[in-house]
């Protein structure tokens, strides 16, 4: 009986013969945390153990609050600098610019590998499934006990299959994808699944789309998302790959799934998820005109070169009337977005552009919404007061769908002005 | 009417205090002035306590161009609220000296005051005829009250009072 | 008897014959105010007025947002809420919202602000619009709610200090290492009260950016205005932007040649060497030189004081002499004043090659200078900022900050050290 993608990387990374069900014993590649190293770095400190168990292994970066917006972040950032110095920790990124959003580095730098398993205290850490790796967020505690030991233990997942058909209509991408089947499933249709993306669309796709497809398992409860890792992705990392232990695995043509779904992206269109979870979907004519204070362009979902160059075919020569921020994924996407005069558009068109960072996604740093605003966003979670307030709403769309709202002032199909 | 005499323990700083030690600009999104006067000082290497310490009636003593730096009234309201009736100054910045007098809050111009008070000392200060005098030393001075216009303002408790009063007067 | 700028100023305002000492109240040209104190001129004025009244010309009223920009609280976000309302229930179209910039920076780009103006706003370097002959002065937020019932404010006249400067600054001298020397002779209380006149060929030579430096730390001396009279370039600029009638304006402020000074300095700057404002003064003042070799954290370049195109040009200088490498382990951050300069950055080719070398490039907005922004600093750390204030705990608490400019943070920045940039650019 053929294997799923779960079952066959997690027996390899374990050396046996795994079954979904089993529990194994694995030895992560890389462990990456970002400004939460701080607070983690405490815990590790009182199991009593003096060094990591392989500070190649540990990946940091800063980008939840950067540069540090207050004494609190500051001194954060100072306990991870000397954390880092003290352990040997080469994999870290500071404030500067060769840095990014986590998850955006992680893919972008050569840490996302096929056929490795990777833990990141962040639960999009599944982001790099994109890239053919077992990728999981687990907990701070977790975290310090897995830089003590080396391991980590985990149930082998069920796995749900979902293979897409057919090709985008115009206006329409995989954020809408996403989004369409996080309300169809709901947030916890996959829970504690592995969910494998297969079918022609997805070999369409490029890593970017991937990325936002994968950085969005874990809202409908998975415990990793994977693409194949097909030519793409061999062409991505064949100059950067930060370790030569990957693998291009993937799941046979018979494995078993948990639960089976289909999807023909000609018959999808535009989405959001409405206020206050991400599977409230509805189709964006259902809530067009619906009044909006600011749009955020930006987070480890939708803030690619790609997500940048869509929103900007439809803010060229506009201008924006609601204030609009656009932070780039990372420094590397940021300087592409200036050479290719993406960020003329933006500023022309009126918007904020931050530096890189996660920005207002977590109600950490720029963009906080004030109570009763409304805020159109290409970031991953729309709960109650995520973005600060809570009395604030906030809509979950794609890029192209932010940034015709930004023009309109109020939730606007991306279709009309494309 | 009875002369406006005050009694209470002299806090004494330096020159140049600025509004940062004053209040800090962390705070500066707080709009309610109650929860400013909790802050006041918090940054001042010596007085950080200064908030939780100073009873109602205490004076603030200070040397040169007190309050220098921003235009934040938070660094009033603060110590207004605190309880502070006054201060005591070698001399005031420019703003701060403002934002006291639109507030009615009294702040007195006096010459050397830091040389002859020390922390904890008693003080009376006579808020009519500007004489302060140093209960613990037995030392008096002069505080400068201020003139004219600013008198008048203070007069009505600040400058928004004043100016409803002059409207009415002009409306009459 | 001649008058100095300031009486000029006042008499127009006032419409009084106006002596130092004086008290007078002044017709406001531009009442302004920010996200901070923003909300508080706005409460109180709706509490003074029972939120019925209305403001005594929105025209003459514009808010800026620069403290958060764009917001990193709930608080400050819910502020600058506040403000946008009021704006609109009150008719108030000069809304410069979280995409523009530094206020002074963005007031002037938009041509809002004329030689002779009388002008208001919520921050202690308002002051810093005397570079183009403005009498705008930072107030509390009880003066501002005054004037937009009113239409007026009330004014002591200050004396005025003349300060002439000669001579032309050597390579890797520049106009903030005059203001420094000028601060650190005169101190913290200096000019208390005063106005200031900058005169002499160097200022007449000097830019806009240049004048904006210079009048922006008047107020480290507790100065109330300093006063620069528009001319050449400058004039042409503001006309560009704020109509013809500035000519006219600015003539009718010109100092009378037997205006009376109640003191006078001279500056030469032939032989001036860069400067800092050492922790944990202004005032503090030190050469570069007596500093070079001290450890930095972080350097910073921005603020009102030096945020504008061509203090980032200086600083891009100083990095390419240096073949565009920063050391290791320091964080360099560069914060455009305004969207406009962020713009000519990016056309110029800079931001780029700055974030090759490893320096972050934010939007514009007042950055660590508030202390809520970008930049703030662990205890411990040293910092170098071309900001105008390094009181203690300014940008994060048991922390300190050398305050300097753009060519020597962007020195200090390459070698992880104070650096004199004459060794950099020699």
């Amino acid at each position: 009986m053929g294997k799923t993608f779960a079952e066959k990387v997690l027996g390899k990374a374990a050396g046996e013969d795994v079954k979904t069900g089993q529990v194994v014993t694995v030895e992560p590649h890389f462990c990456m945390s970002h400004d939460n190293a701080a607070p983690i770095s405490k815990i590790f400190k009182k199991i009593g153990v003096e060094k990591v168990w392989n500070p190649d292994h540990i990946v940091f970066i800063l980008d939840h609050a950067v540069p540090a917006p207050t004494d609190k972040h500051a001194e954060n950032h100072k306990i991870i600098r000397e954390f880092v110095k003290e352990q040997g920790i080469k994999h870290f990124y500071d404030v500067n610019s060769k840095g990014g959003v986590c998850h955006q580095i992680m893919c972008q730098e050569g840490y996302a590998l096929p056929g490795l398993v990777m833990v990141g205290s962040d639960s999009h850490t599944c982001t790099y499934g994109a890239y053919g790796a077992f990728s999981t967020g687990i907990g701070r505690s977790e975290m310090a006990a897995t830089w003590a030991t080396g391991k980590i233990w985990f149930r082998v997942p069920e796995s749900m299959k979902i293979t897409v058909k057919g090709s985008f209509k115009k206006g329409v991408s995989a954020k809408d994808l996403i989004l369409k089947i996080i309300g169809d499933i709901k947030a916890d249709g996959a829970d504690y699944m592995s969910v494998e993306f297969h079918g022609p669309a997805i070999s369409q796709m490029s890593l970017a789309e991937r990325m936002t497809l994968c950085n969005m398992g874990i809202e409908m409860g998975a415990k990793n998302a994977v693409c194949p890792p097909d030519e793409k992705v061999l062409d991505a990392i064949k100059d950067n790959a930060k370790t030569d232990k990957w693998e291009a695995i993937w799941a046979d043509d018979d494995a078993v799934y948990a639960k089976e779904l289909e999807y023909n992206l000609g018959e999808l269109e535009p989405g959001v998820a409405k206020p206050h979870t991400v599977d409230n979907y509805a189709p964006v004519n259902e809530v067009a005109g619906t009044p909006i204070h600011q749009a955020f362009l930006g987070s480890c979902t939708n803030a690619r070169i790609e997500d940048l160059r869509e929103a900007a075919k439809i803010l060229k020569g506009k201008e924006v009337a609601v204030r609009t921020i656009v932070i780039p994924a990372s420094w590397k996407v940021y300087r592409q977005a200036m050479e290719e005069g993406l960020l003329n558009i933006f500023l022309d068109a009126g918007c904020i552009i931050n530096n890189p960072g996660c920005g207002p996604c977590m109600g950490n740093h720029e963009g906080i919404l004030a109570p009763g605003e409304t805020c159109i966003s290409t970031a991953n979670r729309n709960f109650k007061g995520r973005m600060g307030n809570k009395e604030s709403f906030i809509y979950l769309a794609s890029p192209m769908t932010v940034a015709a709202s930004a023009v309109k002032g109020a939730i606007a199909d991306p279709r009309e002005v494309l | 009417m009875a002369e406006n005499i005050l009694r209470g323990r002299a806090w004494v700083f330096g020159d140049d205090v600025d509004t940062d030690l004053i209040y800090h600009n962390k705070y500066l999104a707080i709009t309610d002035p109650k929860e400013m006067a909790q802050y006041s000082f918090e940054y001042y290497p010596g007085k950080e306590n200064f908030a939780k310490e100073a009873k109602p009636g205490d004076f603030v003593v200070a040397g040169h161009n007190f309050g220098c730096g921003s235009s934040r009234e938070h660094a009033v309201y603060c110590l207004k609220e605190l309880g502070i009736p006054v201060i005591l100054a070698e001399s005031y910045a420019r703003i701060y000296y403002r934002n006291a007098v639109n507030n009615g809050y009294p702040v007195l111009v006096v010459p050397e005051i830091t040389k002859k008070v020390k922390d904890g000392d008693e003080l009376e200060v006579n808020l009519d005829t500007g004489e302060i005098k140093n209960l613990t030393t037995g030392e008096v001075m002069h505080g400068d009250a201020v003139t004219d216009l600013e008198k008048e303002i203070m007069a009505y408790g600040g400058l928004i009072p004043y100016l409803k009063a002059q409207a009415a007067k002009e409306q009459k | 008897m001649g008058k100095t700028m300031i009486q000029k100023i006042i008499q127009r305002a006032s419409g009084k014959e106006v002596k130092p000492g004086d008290r007078v109240w002044c017709n406001i040209d531009l009442s302004t105010a920010r996200d901070f104190a923003g909300p508080n001129c706005v409460l109180q004025f709706d509490k003074e007025t029972e939120g019925k009244g209305k403001v005594w010309n929105p025209d003459k009223i514009a808010f800026t947002f620069d403290l958060e920009a764009p917001s990193r609280s709930e608080q400050v976000a819910n502020n600058q809420k506040l403000i946008r309302e009021f704006a609109k229930r009150q008719g108030i179209t000069k809304v410069f919202d979280v995409n523009w910039g530094i206020g002074q920076h963005v007031l002037l780009e938009n041509g809002l602000v004329k030689p002779g103006w009388v002008i208001l706003g919520t921050d202690s370097h308002m002051n810093l619009l005397g570079a183009v002959g403005a009498f705008a002065t930072g107030v509390g937020n009880t003066d501002i709610v005054a004037s937009w019932i009113l239409g007026k404010l009330w004014y002591r006249v200050p004396e005025t200090v003349k300060i002439h400067v000669t001579g032309s600054f050597k390579k890797g001298v520049c106009m903030r290492d005059l203001l420094t020397k000028i601060v650190g002779t005169l101190g913290a209380g200096g000019l208390i009260y005063k106005a200031v006149e900058f005169v002499g060929p160097t200022i007449e030579n000097a830019n806009l950016a240049e004048r904006i430096t210079l009048c922006s730390m008047v107020t480290e001396m507790s100065g109330k205005i300093g006063l620069i009279q528009p001319n050449g370039e400058v004039l042409e600029w503001l006309k560009a932007r704020a109509g013809e009638e500035v000519v006219e304006l600015a003539e009718a402020i010109k100092a009378d040649p037997d205006a009376i000074y109640s003191e006078e300095y001279e500056f030469n700057v032939d032989d001036l060497e860069p400067m800092v404002s050492a922790p944990d003064a202004p005032d503090n003042v030190k050469t570069v030189r007596e500093v070079a070799g001290e450890k930095l954290d972080q350097i910073h370049i921005g603020s009102c004081s030096n945020g504008r195109f061509e203090d980032i040009a200086a600083a891009f200088e100083v990095l390419k002499a240096a073949d565009f490498k920063i050391a290791p382990g320091i964080r360099a951050i560069i914060t455009p004043a305004t969207r406009e300069v962020m713009k000519q950055c990016a056309q110029a080719g800079f931001i780029e090659k700055f974030l090759a070398a490893g320096v972050i490039f934010t939007n514009p907005t007042c950055a660590l200078c508030t202390a809520k922004h970008y930049g703030t600093l662990p205890s411990g750390d040293v910092g170098m900022s071309t900001t105008n204030r390094n009181f203690i705990g300014k940008v994060g608490k048991g922390s300190h900050t050398y305050l300097a400019s753009p060519m020597t943070a962007m020195a200090s920045a390459v070698r992880g050290v104070i650096t004199d940039p004459r060794e950099i650019i020699g």
